[in-house]
């Protein structure tokens, strides 16, 4: 089986925001990386490899198609608590659903690393190189990103102290 | 709400993020694309190679099957010229059927009634191909296409196996394409077989013995 062809198109999807544009990045990277195989140092570092190869497709693609938003133009997402008395499941998936929404609606450098930290479970160090930034820009990008979370969903959930 | 006990943050976002499967079609073209950059390999691999084709096979996840596969190729290749030009065409069978598994270019003639079926690939290629309808044993009519496979226009008929589908190409016979049998690539089974001129390529990702019982039908039907 291909072990890391469903994460590399579970990131082109958070990163494209788009089925048909993941399908596309996906395969793009498939090619390149069968193309660039040699540039692949080690066994452990593949999935790495992989994942920032579909990264430079989704936003080269993406380019070509539409014109960027810059970083801090994205207006910040209200979220309006529209719940009366919900109960337990409701409740829950409502608040998948806020999730969802406010990652989506993060900057594509933030949404990025949180999306290879939290589900994709990468190493900072991967991220690192996935993401093309120092060590130190992926922990405050981390950090921004749960920060902005959190306070995107304040109003439906508190969450605890997270390090690391 | 805000009265509920603290969550992980880490958690909550696995639970509200679905991970996405990658389609199916995406799954076999990339498969096909990891074979096919080690069949470009030589031979006998040098102990570089060797590690590039490991790597190429991890990185594209394909990590027994290329070994499989690897060995395939090497059996493919292995004896004369005749046997090389085989091993060719049987990969680019294959690759022609992994293609056309991808969205849009299954049938160009999406039918299952075989009387618009066969009539539709009239002045589209220089012979008459017969098109009989399987369903009773289990394998309807999808519909048709054309195809060039490694120089020869050949009518392609799709049957459906379940979920598997079957691409059954068919060109002028001519001495050079005799062919074995049956053939493996990649996982994909072949099943070759002439008969009044026209040569026969059947490929699936089905099992193997679901292809022979594919020829049976089909040859019976043809006997009939």
């Amino acid at each position: 089986m291909l072990p890391h062809l469903n994460a590399a198109y579970t990131l082109a999807h958070y990163l494209t925001r788009d089925a048909n544009e993941a399908e596309d990045a996906t395969q793009e990277a498939i090619l390149r990386a069968v193309r660039y195989i040699h540039t692949l140092r080690s066994d452990a570092d593949a999935r790495a490899w992989l994942l920032a190869i579909v990264r430079r497709e989704c936003y080269g693609g993406r380019q070509q198609r539409v014109a960027t938003v810059a970083f801090d133009d994205v207006p910040e997402l209200q979220l309006v608590d529209q719940s009366a008395q919900p109960d337990a499941e409701a409740g829950r998936s409502m608040l998948q659903r806020r999730v969802r929404e406010a990652i989506a609606a993060l900057p594509d450098g933030l949404r990025e690393t949180l999306i290879l930290r939290e589900l994709q479970q990468c190493t900072y160090d991967e991220i690192a190189t996935i993401t093309e930034v120092p060590l130190g820009t992926v922990m405050s990008r981390l950090s921004r990103a749960r920060a902005r979370l959190a306070g995107l969903l304040s109003n439906f959930v508190t969450f605890e102290e997270e390090y690391g | 709400m805000t009265s509920q006990p603290p969550r992980s943050m880490g958690e909550t976002i696995r639970d509200a993020l679905p991970t996405y499967e990658a389609p199916e079609a995406l799954r076999a073209w990339a498969r096909a694309q990891a074979a096919q950059g080690t069949q470009a390999t030589p031979l006998i691999p040098r102990v570089s190679n060797l590690r590039n084709l490991r790597r190429l096979a991890y990185a594209a996840g394909l990590v027994v099957a290329a070994s499989t596969g690897w060995m395939g190729n090497r059996y493919f290749t292995a004896g004369s010229d005749g046997a090389k030009a085989e091993r060719v065409l049987v990969a680019s069978l294959v690759d022609t059927h992994v293609r056309s598994l991808m969205a849009d270019h299954l049938t160009d003639v999406l039918s299952s009634d075989h009387h618009t079926v066969k009539p539709w690939f009239a002045g589209k290629v220089a012979f008459a191909p017969f098109v009989p309808e399987l369903v009773a044993q289990g394998f309807p009519l999808v519909g048709g296409r054309v195809e060039v496979v490694s120089g020869h226009t050949a009518a392609a008929l799709v049957y459906g196996r379940g979920l598997h589908k079957i691409n059954l190409f068919i060109w002028p016979a001519s001495a050079a394409d005799a062919g074995p049998p049956t053939a493996w690539y990649n996982g994909y089974s072949l099943v070759h077989w002439t008969d009044r001129g026209l040569s026969y390529w059947a490929v699936t990702d089905a099992a193997a013995s679901e292809l022979n019982a594919f020829e049976r039908a089909y040859q019976a039907a043809a006997a009939a």
